[in-house]
């Protein structure tokens, strides 16, 4: 096993690997050994209460009533639920028709492709996970081994629940899409059915475990649950950043590379068998817009809880704990219910079966919203029996009275605060709104793609600049929206300390992914879809069909291709949910941010006093220096973090371009006589993501850290405002813009202005190709980057505030060094990211001789 | 090894081959190395209809297989002032070759008269190739094209009509979505002016048309013909294209 691995090591592939893991070694040893030095004198003192800590403490607390310890085993159980239909869903699935021989290989190509992916990333990535591990337990500020072990096993679990659920989700639409396509051939219906509800089980699964470790880590710990929660948190959103950037290079690489060979050098169609990155094509479908999404809303349904119940403790005690966690459990009975009820009839269409979709979402978001209702007004009340034992509790009331709060609030109920449901309400006609700012600003009926579709008239630049305008005004539209909600639950809790605001603010985010269920089933729906149409271009036999049945093949082929145009919608309506998700989880650990720097760790939150969270959020102010610089270089890092992914993704198509085009030099390849080397294609892809992920995983990881222990706090405080500001902006400029270009070319192929081989087309197609990195790479990969940020900046606050050069309270030596590190690691991605790769070199080579 | 004789169309070009016609299309289209494409439009001829009018004597002599017994691709026999001389009669089925070397066999009818439209849209593929918008329908404009008496005219003629839309029954309509043609605006033009002069009945609309021909535009089907004797090939309808020539259609709308 040892030789298995030192050979595996010496590969020139795992070399940069090796690299990753040195640094973080290196960088965990400077960051690990101070802990372990001298230190002011108090801490025995500081650390006294938390001698008495004790395991799954609140089965014994006479704070939690029988009924709530009850209500926490119900929400596990509905976890378990949702994982059980997540289950009962994949026998459906692997249950119904494979089709034929030719169908089944062409579906296992693009399975082993996909599993090469992943398994191959979870090689890479494994080393780093074990090492921040061991780095998360020995830098944990509490002295007791369960919170060590506690943040450090949570974030491992966090990172391999997101895994898991990219995996697995992942796994099945490569299953999915080939039932999909056996299925095209009876019943539109039996299509449609098979895919959504393939989506379906990555939604559960996402919903189930994220349910199931939140919820688990509150039995265990308690109200010393942030210990394990933020590990929890930054474990899912770490694996999130990797699956989304790796997954958006493999994917737009692939596409790239296989339409400027195909479409473009050899006018051959989309999804030609002879094109060698044809099943590369379809594989980067499921990594990237099926794992990578998964794994993306799973981390922004962990961190808008992890934000909720940290902050839901500080603030109402034990209830702002548990009614997050009911609230989920609601959602995810809501979207077993509603996802269920998603079906077409045998001679639907894609305008019935989008009606299906949406009227899914609709009767999953009723459901909820009157739990939430139902559950405020039977759990939220706060008599003085519950403040005497959380007066913290009382701030958040008028005069620390719940009788005193006006009736919207409390509905005329005794003790009752309605207010978190209120703000959840909120975040539910804020997934929709989202939903329908998106669709406003990407679909083909709407103004905007119109828009650009008539610039495309007028020639390729019109329609770039055209374009650049749809992109920055949808901008604007989200962020209103954004911030209209962000407003709406600071008034319903105006006149309280921020922590309460905050806690408002988690809740919106909480009631933004109630639905994740059906959010992810409609984004995970797109690539099953088109992955479908694939197989059936592919593998379907028309002859034998035809001569079954007269005008089979025709019907087949066309609820493919309704379903695919189904999928793409959908697909692009998910966006912005996970967009707006990333900004509230944000906003929501900024607040706790600044409360660490209140009272300088995280395990003493719930002792700050509003004048001490006043007080700090007063200092970050633009008027002061190092805010403003750390304002301006949090602006950028989005900015170069998109670049390095963008050129990734064209040095990946270059490679592949090449490896196309000598395969096509084959006669018998391309008179189809043979079949190409698709490995070859999926292989250059599997590698080059592996590669390209580890700069922006440096920057991502390592910015943050540079910026507090240089800067200091306030300046780190300033760079997540301004990356959360910028990066939020350019994600949903990239997703927008791109989206919008991609249906303009659409509208365009439907017959307008001139339909396709027209000179608006070729515009179009430009547009289309600019815009293809932007929305399935760049733009989706900022929101894990923005929660990525903010967890590093507040798992590494305690040690920033000790060491950084500028405040620091000792060892201000460690902080220079780790942050020149920092700086010597960012700089070395940065160049990594421009430089010729030997494979590239070795390619020229190859072409030129 | 038989030899087969091809007219090709787009350029004019009379070639014996030994491949049969949709190996030929495919190799017209994307070469032998695969490092060249282009459509090809070309009709099978019946060699012995051709008879002398062509210099087809050497064929046995020049189209023969290459030394290691492959068969020899292409022969070119003459490449212009081929449809001239060719009888109608002789000309077989007519063949579309894609970019990518997907072929569709067309086979000829006789021509219907097309009474539905006012203006049609011609684009000539030899001996020379405008596009052309006319008032006549096809059977008129290729005996009037072919009319030695007309001031300008050739001995034979090979074109297609092209789709005018909603533009063919009503030139103020906007309804122009699906036309793919670069100049609409100075189609419409063109149109207006056989409009309001009757005894006009042609008008070049575009002088040489560079661009590839886009499948998807053809109207009705390709016609052959010299004074009053015209070939027609109908294309398929688009169901027929879609289930059918799935293949075909899908690298034909690829271009």
């Amino acid at each position: 096993m040892i030789q298995s691995f030192l050979s595996w090591a010496r590969k020139p592939r795992t070399k940069t690997g090796f690299l990753a893991v040195a640094a973080v070694g290196f960088l965990a040893a400077l960051v690990a050994g101070p802990l372990f030095g001298a230190e002011p004198g108090g801490k025995a003192a500081e650390h006294a209460s938390e001698s008495t800590f004790h395991c799954f403490s609140l089965f014994t607390d006479p704070r939690y009533s029988r009924l709530e310890v009850i209500a926490l085993f119900v929400v596990l159980a509905i976890a378990i639920a949702g994982l059980v239909y997540a289950l009962m869903l994949v026998k459906q699935v692997t249950n119904a028709d494979k089709g034929t021989q030719r169908m089944q290989d062409i579906a296992a190509a693009v399975r082993e492709g996909a599993d090469a992916y992943l398994s191959a990333q979870f090689r890479k990535i494994g080393l780093l996970i074990a090492i921040i591990t061991v780095i998360l337990f020995f830098t944990t500020q509490s002295p007791l081994l369960a919170f060590k072990l506690g943040r450090a096993g949570a974030f491992l679990v966090g990172s391999l629940f997101s895994w898991c659920v990219g995996f697995v989700g992942m796994r099945l639409a490569t299953t999915g899409n080939l039932r999909v396509a056996a299925a095209a051939r009876k019943s539109y219906g039996e299509a449609m059915q098979l895919g959504y509800r393939t989506g379906t089980i990555t939604g559960m699964l996402t919903d189930g475990l994220g349910l199931l470790g939140g919820t688990l880590i509150f039995l265990v710990y308690g109200e010393r649950a942030y210990e394990a929660l933020l590990g929890f948190g930054f474990g899912g959103t770490l694996l999130a950043l990797f699956m989304r950037v790796g997954g958006g290079i493999y994917t737009k690489a692939a596409d790239v590379g296989a339409d400027l060979v195909g479409k473009i050098e050899k006018n051959i169609p989309e999804d030609d068998p002879r094109n060698a990155a044809t099943i590369a094509d379809n594989v980067g479908d499921n990594v990237g817009d099926c794992a990578g999404m998964a794994a993306d809303i799973f981390e922004s349904y962990e961190v808008t809880i992890v934000a909720a119940m940290i902050l839901g403790l500080a603030s109402f005690g034990h209830k702002g704990v548990i009614f997050p966690l009911l609230v989920r459990g609601i959602g995810v009975l809501g979207s077993i219910i509603s996802t269920y009820t998603v079906k077409a009839g045998p001679n639907d269409n894609s305008d019935t079966a989008l009606k299906s979709v949406h009227r899914g979402f609709w009767i999953g978001s009723a459901i909820s919203v009157v739990g939430f209702f139902a559950l405020g007004m039977g759990y939220l009340r706060f008599d003085d029996a519950y403040l005497a034992l959380n007066p913290m509790a009382k701030a958040g009331f008028p005069g620390g009275n719940p009788s005193a709060l006006p009736f919207w609030a409390n509905f005329g109920i005794a003790h009752a605060d309605m207010r978190p449901v209120l703000t959840c309400l909120i975040g539910v006609i804020l997934a929709i709104t989202l939903n329908k700012v998106t669709s406003y600003f990407t679909h083909t009926t709407h103004a905007p793609v119109k828009s650009l579709a008539k610039a495309c008239q007028t020639g390729h630049a019109t329609n770039i600049i055209q374009g650049f305008a749809v992109g920055y005004e949808s901008t604007v539209a989200t962020v209103v929206v954004i911030a209209a909600a962000i407003l709406l639950s600071f008034l319903c809790y105006a006149g309280t300390p921020p922590l309460f605001v905050a806690y408002g603010v988690a809740m919106t985010g909480i009631g933004m992914l109630t639905l994740t269920g059906n959010t992810i089933s409609m984004d995970v729906f797109g690539p099953v879809a088109d992955n479908a149409n694939g197989i059936g271009e592919m593998g379907y036999d028309a002859q034998a069909m035809e001569a079954e049945e007269k005008g089979s093949y025709k019907r087949a082929r066309q609820i493919l291709a309704d379903l695919d145009a189904v999928g793409n919608t959908t697909k692009a309506e998910t966006k912005g949910i996970a967009i707006g998700s990333a900004v509230i989880a944000a906003v929501s650990l900024f607040a706790s941010f600044i409360a660490v720097i209140a009272v300088g760790s995280e395990d003493k939150i719930n002792q700050m006093t509003t004048s001490q969270y006043l007080t700090e959020a007063g200092k970050l102010t633009v008027a002061h220096p190092m805010v403003f610089i750390g304002f301006l270089l949090g602006g950028a890092v989005p900015f170069l973090f998109s670049s390095m992914l963008i050129r990734a993704v064209g040095r990946a198509a270059f490679l592949i371009v090449k490896e196309c085009r000598d395969q096509f030099r084959d006669a018998d390849i391309w008179s189809g006589k043979k079949k190409p080397n698709y490995g070859r294609v999926v292989d250059i892809c599997t590698n080059t993501a592996q590669k390209e992920l580890i700069g922006p995983g440096f920057l991502a990881i390592l910015t943050p850290i540079a910026v507090g222990f240089l800067l200091g706090t306030q300046a780190l405080g300033g760079f997540l405002a301004g990356m959360i500001l910028t990066g939020q902006l350019l994600a949903v400029f990239m997703a927008n813009a791109g989206g919008a270009w991609d249906n303009a070319k659409k509208f365009i192929e439907d017959g307008n202005y001139g339909g396709k081989g027209s000179e608006a087309h070729k515009a179009a197609v430009t547009g289309d190709t600019v815009g293809d990195p932007l929305k399935d790479t760049a733009g989706p990969a900022i929101n894990p980057l923005i929660k990525v940020m903010n967890m590093v900046s507040l798992l590494t606050l305690a040690i920033v505030i000790k060491y950084n050069i500028i405040s620091g309270t000792s060892y201000r030596l460690v902080g220079l060094v780790i942050a020149i590190l920092c700086a010597a690691a960012i700089g070395w991605a940065l160049w990594q990211s421009k430089r010729e790769t030997a494979e590239m070199r070795e390619m020229e080579r190859h072409f030129t001789s | 090894m038989s030899t087969h004789l091809y007219l090709q169309l787009n350029p004019e070009a009379l070639i014996a081959s030994h491949l049969p016609p949709e190996a030929f299309g495919t190799y017209l289209a994307v070469g032998t190395r695969q490092h060249s494409s282009g459509q090809a439009v070309y009709f099978e001829l019946d060699m012995d209809a051709v008879g002398d009018a062509l210099p087809t004597r050497d064929i046995a002599t020049r189209c023969v297989p290459h030394r290691d017994g492959t068969p020899r691709k292409s022969t070119y026999l003459t490449i212009y002032r081929a449809l001239e001389r060719i009888p109608v009669a002789a000309l077989g089925k007519l063949y579309l070759a894609t970019h990518d070397g997907r072929v569709l066999a067309l086979s000829p009818t006789v021509a219907p008269r097309v009474v539905d439209r006012c203006f049609h849209l011609y684009q000539e593929f030899c001996p020379v190739c405008p596009r052309v918008v006319s008032t006549l329908d096809p059977s008129e404009f290729c005996a009037i094209l072919t009319d030695p008496t007309q001031p300008v005219s050739v001995p034979a003629i090979a074109f297609a009509e092209l789709a005018l839309g909603a533009l063919a029954t009503d030139l103020d309509t906007t309804d122009t979505g699906n036309l793919p043609y670069s100049d609409l605006a100075h189609l419409r033009d063109c149109l207006r002016e056989l409009q309001a002069k009757p005894g006009k009945p042609t008008k070049v609309a575009v002088r040489n048309v560079s661009d590839a021909l886009l499948y998807r535009t053809i109207q009705g089907g390709f016609y052959a013909g010299a004074g009053r004797e015209l070939k027609y090939y109908p294309m398929p309808s688009l169901s027929e294209l879609e289930s059918t020539h799935h293949d075909w259609w899908r690298s034909a709308q690829t271009a």
